[in-house]
C-alpha cells in the first residue's frame, strides 16, 4: 500500500526551504504520495530516509519514454487495474505495422498519416509504426527502410530479433528514440547491450508467459530496466491472458518483474480482417494494451477507438469539457435559434446529437460551466442567470442577429433573470431530456415560432 | 346474540347450503363427474390456495367438504376460530358457485361476470401491484337509495378502484342504467352472497401468481392478502348471517367490513376490521382509511398549466393582479403533522377573502397551513415538505413564490386571474404535489389557505412562530448522542466510487446539503435510495468517534472499499470525500493546528496549497489522514475534529469564510474553552499565505493550538 | 523464480439466466471471473449476441443489411433469417416505432408482430420497446401475455415503469426482466431491489445497466460495468449477480460518425463500414467490460464479434 502524504512528511525536512519547487514541505509531501513529484526532488532528505521511502514510493510499473520532440510518448506508470479507482496515468498508443518488404511502402506510410484529425482537444493520429523486420532483408536494407521510415516524424518500433540487423538500424535511427523490440530467450543479451548503448526502450517477448517472465528477470539483472512487453501472437485468448496478468501481476501483486508497459501486435493476431483489428484494439484499449499495432487505420476504424481512448483515459473527477463557443448545427447562421447548454462533453454531444437529428438551423451557445451536468452545474453556481447573460451579451450579440434562446428544461428556474438581465431577448423554456427535442423543436418550426 | 354467534351461524348456515347443492349434483351427474370452473389452472382457486390441493371430481368435493372444510368450522370463541369459520364459509360459497358451473352450465350473463379466468386475473394483477388499481370494494346489498348506490360507486370509480358488486347493489345499478363491465373497473359478481367468493378467488389468485405463495401455506397467503391486496367490504343493512360469515372471511384475510347497520350489528364494531359508519356518503373515506389505500392523485384541479418550465417565471409589479408580501404584513406557510381523525382528505379551506375581493394590484397578507395525518408521519418531515413549496408554487403558470417560512412573497399575474386562479389552487396543488411525492408517509391531507388579515397576524404569531421555534430548537439540541441511528448518503458516488458520507446530526453531509433530518426524510420516503439507517451500537472508541457497525455499513456502501472510519479524527481513519464538499481542512504542522480553506477561496493557504490542490488529492473517496472535506456548518460544530481537540485547533481560515461562520464558531469556542471572540485569533490570507508569518500571528495572539499535544 | 500468477478466481458467480425454449435456449451469466478471465478459471457460459430487427422493417437500413434480408417481405421472414445469421444466438425485436413522439405505431400493432416474429422462430426472443415509459409498460404487458410460454427476455423496466414491466413479465407471464438503469450502479442495484420486492425472482432479472457508443460518454459504461462486477464477485453482492445484456446497435449505428453521409464527411470513406466499426468497436469494449449479451445488427459485425467471442472463451 502507498505511504500516506503525512508519512512522508514526517520524513522531510520541515524547514519549507522552497528548493525542491513546492512552497512548503508539506505541499511537497502530498505531491510525492499522489506520485506526481519524485523524493528525490527533496535535496535535503536524509539517505535513510530517502532508502526507505524510495522503495515505497517507486511506482509498481516504470514509466517508460519513447521517441523524442512532439513524438515523444509516455508509457506505463499505472497504479490502478481499474479506472474507477484512479485515473490512468498513459493512454494506449496505436501503430501501424510495415514490413521492410512491403511491395507498396510509401502507400503504406502515406496511409498511415490518414487519420489525423481533432476531437475535443486532442490530436488523434496513428503515433507510431511498427517496423517489421521479414527475416531475409540484409541488415543494410532494413536500415533503409527504417530511415526512410523515419522520415514520417511518428515514433518507431523496431520488430527485429536479429541483433546484427538491429544493429544497423539503430545506427540510423537511435536518435530519435526509438523502441527495439527484438530481445528473447535466446538473444536477450546482446539486444539488451545493444539496446542500453544506443539508449532505446527494448522489448522482451517470450514463447509464453512463463518464459517471458524469466526473461525480462535475466535483462532485469543485466541491469537493463527500461523495458516493454511484447504479450505475443501465439492466438488472441493467449495475447489477452498474457496482458491481463503481467498488468495484474505488476498492480495487485506488485511483482515489479513485470511492471512494465505491453505492446499487442493485433495486426498478428487477425491479419487481413480488419473488422476482427478493430474489435481487438478496442479489447486492449480496455484491457491494458499500452502499444497497440495494427495492420492499418482508416477513419471507420479509427473514429470509435480513439473516442473510446478519450473517454476511458479520462479522470473519473474531471468531467471532459468542450470550449466554449458557438456552435452553428445544421447550416445554422446568423438569423438561426440560439440554444444554450453546459460545456460538460457528454451534455454536448448528447444535446448536438439531438439537435442534428431535428434538422433545424440553430446555433448552440456553450458557455464556461465547469464540465459540469447542468444541474450540477447550477447547483455548483457555474451555470446561473449572470453566467448565460455574459456570455450571450459578449459573444453572441456581436455575431448573431436572432433573440431567441432556448434554455434546459431543468434550469427553467432561471428564466425570469436571464430575461431581467438580457433584454430583449425572448427566453424560451426546452423540454427536461434531450431526446425530446428533436420534437420540440419541429413543433417550433411547425408553428413558425422559429 | 354476539359477532361470534352470528358468524358461526352464518359459516353453519352457508355449510348447509353447500351440501344441498353437492348433494343435488351428486344426484344428477354422479361422484366421478368431473368439476371445473372456466379458464383456470387453480380449480378450485380458493379451496386450492387454502390446502394445496385441486379438487377435479364431484366425489372429491364432497369428501374436501365434508373433511377439512368442515374441520375448520370449530365454534371455540377465539378470533383464530372464528377466522377460519370465516374462511370455511368463503370456501363453502366456492362450491356452491362452483355447482352452478356442473356440465358447462354458463350461470352468469351480462351484466353479471360471476367467476374471472386466469387472464383476467393476470391483467388485473399488474395494476393492482404497481398500484394503479388503489383499491378493491365489495359492495354487498342494495343501498338505501338508487342515487346512493350510484354515487358510492362512482365515488370509488373516481379513485381508479376496481369495484365488485354483489347482491342488491346490482339490481340498483342496472336499474340506473350504471355502465358496468371488467374494462370501466366496475363488475356486478352476482345476485347471491355467494358470488362474493369470485372475488375472493380474485384475491387469492393474485397471490399464487404474482406472490409465488405455495398453495396450502395459509399463513403467507393471509399475510400476502393483508399486504398486497387493498380489498375491503362495504355490507349495506340489514346485514344476514350469511354476510357476516362472509365478512369474518374477508376480515381473516386482511378486508375490513364497513356497514351500516346499526340495529343488528350494534356494539360489535372492532376497530379496523368491523367499522359501524351509518352515514353512507361516508362510506368511501372510511374505508379508505381502514384499508390504507393509497389513492393516487393524477390531476392537479387547476386553471392554469403547472409545469417546471414555469418555474423561474418573474411576475413584474405591472403584470401583477395581487400580491402577498410577508415583509409588509403578516404571512407564513406551514406544515403541521395532525392525527388521522383531525384531517379530512382533500378538503381546502379558504378562509377570508378571494383574489377577486382584492383590489388590483394591491398588497395582502396569506396564510396556507398544509394539515398532513399518516402513519409513518413524523414531524422532523414537516420542514422538508415546506422546503418543496418554493418550487411546487413557481411551477404554476402566473405564479411567483419567494422566500419560506414566514417571510414570503407570492405573486399572481393578471393573465392566471383571469384564467380563474383563486385562492382555492394554492390549496390544490399543494394537496396534490403533497401527496404525490410524500405517499410513502402522507395518508391524508388537507390545506387551508387564509387571507383573513386578523387570522394570518393571529396564526403567524401564536402558531407558526413557535412552531418555527421549536423545529430550531430542536435542530441545536439534536446531538451525536442524542439519537440511535446515523445514515448513510452514496448520492455522490456516481463521481466518487468509494466515498460514503455518514451524516449524524452535528457532521451534515459534506456538501453542506443533506442534513441528518434530511437523511432521515429521504430514506423513510425512499427506503431502497441513497440514504439508508446505520446503527452504532458496538462502540470501538468513543473518542474519535468509531463503532463497529459504522464501519460494517462503510465497507457495504463502498463496496470494499473502504474499511475503517472514524466520525470526530481527520488523523485516524478520517471520513473520505466525494468532490463536492464546501470546505477542506488539512493539518498545519508549524502550527500545531488545522487550516481550512472553502471552495469559493481562490488564493493561496499556509499549506502551499490552493484549494484545488487540496482537493484533488482529497477528494476522490480516498482516506487522506490529515486531510477532510466538509461542510461550512461543521466548522462550528463540537464535534470537528473533537479526537484532536476540536475547534481550538482552527489557526487559518479565508476572510470571508472566518466572517460567515463567525458567530456560531465564536459561540462553540466559549461554550466549549471559554474563549472570547476566537475568531480575532484565527489567522487569514490578509494576515498570511505562509506558514512562518502565520506562526509569528499565532504567537502574538496566544493561539490556543500553539500549546496543545502535537497533531503527529 | 518462475511466474506465480495468482489466480483471481471468486467465490461468488454471476446467476444464470436461460432465455428462449427448447435446444435453443441460451444461458447468460454463470462465471466466477471478470470478462474473458479464463485463466482464472473457465467461462461457464460464453457471452451471447443477439440480432436486433425492428418494426420499422428494413427501410432505414444500410445497404449491407437490406442485402442480408433480401427478399424477405414479412416480419416472419426477416425473423428468421436473423435468427439464421451466423453467430447469432438470439433475436431482438425492437419497437422503435411505437414512439408516441414518432409513428406511434398501436399497442394492438405491435402485438401482432410480436406474436408473428416469435411464431416464426425457435431461437431465444428479446423484446424491446420505445423507451417512451408509458407506452413501453402498456406493450411490455400485453407482449408478455402474448408471447406466454417462450421465456422471452423483456427489454426493459425502468424506475419509472418497473412495477408494471416487472409485475406483467415476471410475475403475471412468466418471461424473463430487463433492468435498465442509466450508467450508476447505485441505480441499477436500487431497481433490483425494487423489482425483488414486487417478488420477482432474481433469478429471472436481467441487467441493462446503460449504454452509449464508444466516444459517447463510454468511461461510465465501463466503470459501471467493472464496480458492477467487483460488488457482485468479491462482495458477493447479490443484488448485483445479474447477468448484464448491451443494446449496441442502437447506441452505436446513431452517433455522427456512423450517419454522416459520405458526401458530406468524404474523408471519413465507406458510410457502412464506419458504422460497421463503431458497433464492432462498442460491443468489444462492452464485453471487456463485463456484458454477458450484446445486441448488434449488421452481419459483419455478428461474424467478428462472434469470432472474437469464440477465440476468447
Amino acid at each position: 500500500m502507498a505511504l500516506k502524504g503525512l508519512d512522508i512528511f514526517k520524513l522531510t525536512p520541515k524547514t519549507n526551504c522552497k528548493e525542491c519547487g513546492s512552497p512548503t514541505c508539506m505541499a511537497f509531501a502530498m505531491k510525492v504520495a499522489q506520485g506526481a513529484v519524485d523524493i528525490t526532488k527533496c535535496p535535503h532528505m536524509s539517505d535513510d530516509a530517502l532508502a526507505t521511502l524510495s522503495e515505497a514510493t517507486a511506482p509498481p510499473m516504470k514509466t517508460i519514454k519513447v521517441g523524442t520532440g512532439d513524438a515523444e510518448y509516455t508509457l506505463g506508470g499505472e497504479t490502478v487495474l481499474f479506472r474507477h479507482e484512479k485515473t490512468y496515468v498513459s493512454k494506449s498508443r496505436y501503430a501501424v505495422s510495415v514490413s521492410c518488404c512491403e511491395e507498396n511502402m510509401d502507400a503504406k506510410f502515406e496511409a498511415a498519416k490518414a487519420v489525423d484529425y481533432d476531437r475535443i482537444g486532442e490530436r488523434m493520429h496513428v503515433e507510431m509504426l511498427y517496423l517489421d523486420y521479414c527475416g531475409d532483408c540484409d541488415a543494410a536494407g532494413y536500415a533503409e527502410f527504417v530511415k526512410k521510415a523515419a522520415e514520417s516524424g511518428k515514433t518507431l518500433v523496431l520488430g527485429c530479433t536479429n541483433v546484427d540487423v538491429a544493429k544497423a538500424a539503430l545506427d540510423v535511427c537511435k536518435d530519435s528514440k526509438p523502441i527495439l523490440d527484438g530481445a528473447d530467450a535466446s538473444n536477450y543479451e546482446a539486444m539488451s547491450k545493444l539496446a542500453t548503448e544506443a539508449g532505446v526502450v527494448l522489448g522482451v517477448r517470450g514463447a509464453d508467459i512463463n518464459e517471458l517472465y524469466d526473461t525480462v528477470a535475466a535483462i532485469e539483472k543485466l541491469g537493463n530496466k527500461n523495458l516493454v512487453l511484447n504479450v505475443g501472437t501465439a492466438s488472441i485468448k493467449d495475447a489477452f491472458a498474457t496482458t491481463v496478468q503481467i498488468r495484474r501481476a505488476a498492480l495487485k501483486n506488485t511483482d515489479r518483474t513485470f511492471g512494465y508497459p505491453s505492446i499487442v501486435n493485433v495486426g498478428k493476431l487477425a491479419p487481413g480482417d480488419a473488422a476482427m483489428q478493430a474489435a481487438l484494439a478496442s479489447l486492449f484499449t480496455v484491457k491494458y494494451g499500452s502499444i497497440i499495432v495494427m495492420e492499418g487505420m482508416n477513419y471507420a476504424q479509427a473514429l470509435p477507438l480513439y473516442g473510446l481512448r478519450q473517454n476511458v483515459f479520462t479522470d473519473p473527477q474531471k468531467p471532459m469539457k468542450v470550449e466554449p463557443g458557438i456552435y452553428a448545427l445544421n447550416g445554422g447562421d446568423e438569423n438561426s435559434v440560439c440554444l444554450t447548454t453546459v460545456d460538460f462533453a457528454l451534455t454536448y454531444f448528447v444535446v448536438s446529437g439531438e439537435l442534428e437529428r431535428s434538422g433545424v438551423p440553430c446555433n448552440l451557445v456553450i458557455s464556461d460551466a465547469g464540465g459540469l451536468s447542468v444541474l450540477t452545474a447550477w447547483a455548483a453556481g457555474k451555470l446561473s442567470s449572470t453566467s448565460v447573460s455574459k456570455f450571450i451579451i459578449e459573444n453572441v450579440e456581436p455575431k448573431v442577429k436572432s433573440r431567441k434562446l432556448i434554455i434546459p428544461g431543468k434550469v427553467a428556474v432561471l428564466k425570469g433573470d436571464i430575461e431581467a438581465k438580457l433584454p430583449g431577448w425572448e427566453v424560451i423554456v426546452a423540454p427536461n431530456e434531450a431526446v425530446q427535442l428533436v420534437k420540440f423543436l419541429k413543433d417550433m418550426q411547425a408553428n413558425g415560432e422559429i | 346474540m354476539t359477532l361470534f354467534d352470528r358468524a358461526f351461524g352464518g359459516s353453519s348456515e352457508m355449510y348447509a347450503w353447500a351440501e344441498k347443492s353437492v348433494a343435488e349434483a351428486l344426484e344428477k351427474y354422479g361422484a366421478d363427474a368431473a368439476v371445473s370452473l372456466p379458464s383456470t389452472a387453480y380449480s378450485l382457486p380458493c379451496y386450492y390456495a387454502v390446502t394445496g390441493e385441486k379438487l377435479t371430481t364431484l366425489g372429491e368435493v364432497k369428501a374436501a367438504l365434508e373433511g377439512k372444510i368442515k374441520e375448520m368450522m370449530t365454534r371455540k370463541e377465539r378470533l383464530h376460530n372464528v377466522f377460519q369459520a370465516g374462511i370455511a364459509t368463503a370456501l363453502a360459497a366456492e362450491i356452491i358457485e362452483t355447482m352452478k358451473y356442473m356440465d358447462g352450465a354458463q350461470p352468469y350473463e351480462e351484466p353479471y361476470v360471476g367467476h374471472f379466468t386466469d387472464a383476467m386475473i393476470r391483467e388485473l394483477g399488474v395494476p393492482l401491484v404497481t398500484g394503479d388499481i388503489p383499491g378493491v370494494p365489495v359492495i354487498i346489498n342494495a343501498a338505501p337509495s338508487v342515487e346512493e348506490a350510484v354515487a358510492l360507486v362512482k365515488s370509488y370509480q373516481a379513485q381508479g378502484n376496481f369495484v365488485t358488486c354483489v347482491g342488491g347493489i346490482c339490481d340498483q345499478l342496472i336499474e340506473a342504467g350504471y355502465n358496468t363491465g371488467f374494462n370501466v373497473r366496475v363488475t356486478l359478481m352476482g345476485k347471491d352472497i355467494t358470488s362474493a367468493a369470485h372475488v375472493v378467488s380474485i384475491a387469492l389468485r393474485a397471490a399464487l401468481i404474482f406472490g409465488n405463495i405455495t398453495p396450502g401455506d395459509l399463513p403467507n397467503l393471509m399475510k400476502y392478502t393483508f399486504e398486497r391486496v387493498f380489498a375491503f367490504v362495504n355490507a349495506f343493512a340489514p346485514v344476514d348471517d350469511l354476510t357476516v360469515g362472509c365478512g369474518a372471511g374477508a376480515i381473516a384475510f386482511g378486508f375490513p367490513v364497513i356497514s351500516n347497520d346499526m340495529e343488528s350489528l350494534k356494539g360489535m364494531n372492532v376497530p379496523k376490521s368491523l367499522i359501524l359508519q351509518p352515514d353512507t356518503e361516508k362510506f368511501n373515506p372510511t374505508s379508505i382509511e381502514a384499508r390504507d389505500v393509497k389513492i393516487k392523485v393524477t390531476d392537479i384541479d387547476i386553471p392554469v398549466a403547472f409545469a417546471s418550465a414555469f418555474e423561474g417565471e418573474i411576475i413584474r409589479r405591472g403584470d401583477m393582479q395581487v400580491e402577498f408580501d410577508g415583509s409588509r404584513v403578516d404571512c407564513f406557510e406551514l406544515v403541521q403533522t395532525k392525527e388521522a381523525s383531525e384531517v379530512e382528505d382533500h378538503k381546502i379551506e379558504v378562509i377570508g377573502p378571494d383574489l377577486d375581493e382584492f383590489e388590483v394590484g394591491t398588497k395582502h397578507s396569506i396564510g396556507y397551513i398544509v394539515e398532513v395525518a399518516g402513519r409513518n408521519m413524523q414531524s422532523d418531515f414537516e420542514p422538508v415538505f415546506e422546503r418543496k413549496f418554493h418550487s411546487y408554487l413557481n411551477c404554476i403558470e402566473g405564479v411567483m413564490h419567494t422566500g419560506q417560512r414566514d417571510m414570503i412573497r407570492v405573486r399572481v399575474g393578471k393573465a392566471a386571474f383571469e384564467a380563474g386562479f383563486r385562492a382555492k389552487h394554492i390549496g390544490e396543488v399543494l394537496y396534490a404535489k403533497i401527496k404525490n411525492e410524500f405517499d410513502a408517509v402522507v395518508d391524508k391531507c388537507q390545506v387551508k389557505v387564509i387571507t383573513d388579515p386578523e387570522k394570518c397576524t393571529e396564526l403567524r404569531h401564536n402558531l407558526a412562530i413557535p412552531s418555527f421555534d421549536k423545529r430550531d430548537d430542536r435542530l441545536r439540541t439534536l446531538t451525536d448522542e442524542s439519537v440511535e441511528v446515523y445514515y448513510s448518503c452514496i448520492l455522490c458516488q456516481a463521481f466518487s466510487p468509494s466515498h460514503v458520507c455518514v451524516v449524524t446530526p452535528e457532521r451534515l453531509g459534506l456538501c453542506g446539503a443533506v442534513s441528518w433530518l434530511d437523511a432521515k426524510a429521504t430514506n423513510e420516503l425512499d427506503p431502497q435510495g441513497p440514504c439508508q439507517v446505520i446503527t452504532k451500537e458496538r462502540v470501538i472508541d468513543e473518542r474519535t468517534g468509531e463503532y463497529e457497525d459504522v464501519n460494517e455499513a462503510v465497507k457495504m456502501y463502498s463496496q470494499g472499499a473502504l474499511e475503517n472510519v472514524s466520525l470526530y479524527s481527520i488523523m485516524e481513519n478520517p471520513m473520505t470525500s466525494c468532490g463536492c464538499f464546501e470546505c477542506i481542512c488539512g493539518i498545519e504542522p508549524f502550527s500545531n493546528g488545522v487550516i481550512i480553506a472553502n471552495r469559493e477561496y481562490a488564493g493561496m493557504t499556509p499549506l502551499g496549497m490552493t484549494f484545488p490542490e487540496l482537493a484533488s488529492m482529497t477528494g476522490g473517496g480516498v482516506q487522506t489522514p490529515g486531510f477532510m472535506g466538509h461542510g461550512k456548518h461543521f466548522i462550528a460544530s463540537k464535534k470537528f475534529m473533537k479526537a484532536e481537540g476540536g475547534i481550538e485547533r482552527i489557526v487559518w481560515m479565508p476572510k470571508e469564510l472566518k466572517e460567515t461562520v463567525a458567530e456560531r464558531l465564536n459561540e462553540s469556542a466559549k461554550e466549549l474553552y471559554g474563549i472570547e471572540n476566537f475568531t480575532d485569533m484565527i489567522g487569514d490570507e490578509t494576515i498570511a499565505e505562509d506558514p512562518e508569518t502565520l506562526l509569528e500571528f499565532l504567537t502574538e495572539k496566544g493561539h490556543p493550538a500553539l500549546g496543545m499535544d502535537p497533531m503527529m | 523464480m518462475p511466474f506465480n500468477g495468482k489466480s483471481g478466481k471468486f467465490n461468488a458467480a454471476i446467476r444464470t439466466v436461460e432465455i428462449g425454449t427448447g435446444d435453443k435456449a441460451v444461458k447468460l451469466g454463470g462465471e466466477n471471473v471478470l470478462p474473458f478471465y479464463t485463466f482464472d478459471a473457465p467461462i461457464e457460459n460464453a457471452p451471447k449476441i443477439g440480432v436486433m430487427i425492428t418494426d420499422m422493417g428494413l427501410e432505414n437500413e444500410v445497404a449491407g443489411i437490406k442485402d442480408y434480408y433480401n427478399g424477405c417481405t414479412s416480419f416472419a421472414e426477416i425473423a428468421k433469417k436473423a435468427e439464421e445469421m451466423p453467430g447469432a444466438d438470439f433475436v431482438v425485436l425492437r419497437f422503435e416505432g411505437a414512439d408516441p413522439n414518432g409513428e406511434n405505431k398501436s399497442v394492438e400493432d405491435c402485438v401482432a408482430i410480436a406474436k408473428e416474429v416469435g411464431d416464426a422462430i425457435t431461437a431465444p426472443l428479446v423484446i424491446e420497446g420505445c423507451k417512451n415509459v408509458e407506452k413501453d409498460a402498456e406493450l411490455f404487458a400485453k407482449v408478455a401475455e402474448a408471447l406466454q410460454g417462450k421465456n422471452v427476455l423483456i427489454l426493459s423496466a425502468r424506475e419509472e415503469n418497473y412495477k408494471g414491466v416487472a409485475a406483467a413479465a415476471g410475475l403475471a407471464y412468466n418471461q424473463k426482466v430487463g433492468a435498465e438503469s442509466a450508467v450508476d450502479i447505485n441505480l441499477a442495484k436500487q431497481l433490483n431491489v425494487l423489482i425483488g420486492q414486487l417478488g420477482v425472482d432474481q433469478g429471472n432479472v436481467v441487467m441493462n445497466v446503460g449504454s452509449a457508443a464508444a466516444g459517447y460518454g463510454f468511461e461510465y459504461v465501463v466503470s459501471t460495468m467493472d464496480r458492477i462486477k467487483a460488488a457482485a464477485l468479491s462482495q458477493n453482492d447479490a443484488q448485483l449477480q445479474m447477468p448484464i445484456i448491451t443494446p449496441v446497435a442502437e447506441e452505436a449505428w446513431s452517433v455522427k460518425e456512423a450517419m454522416a453521409s459520405e458526401a458530406d464527411m468524404p474523408e471519413w470513406g465507406s458510410q457502412e463500414e464506419r458504422g460497421i466499426d463503431m458497433e464492432v468497436e462498442t460491443a468489444a469494449a462492452v464485453l471487456a467490460s463485463g456484458s454477458n449479451a450484446v445486441i448488434l445488427k449488421h452481419p459483419t459485425s455478428v461474424a467478428t464479434i462472434s469470432k472474437l467471442i469464440k477465440e476468447l472463451v
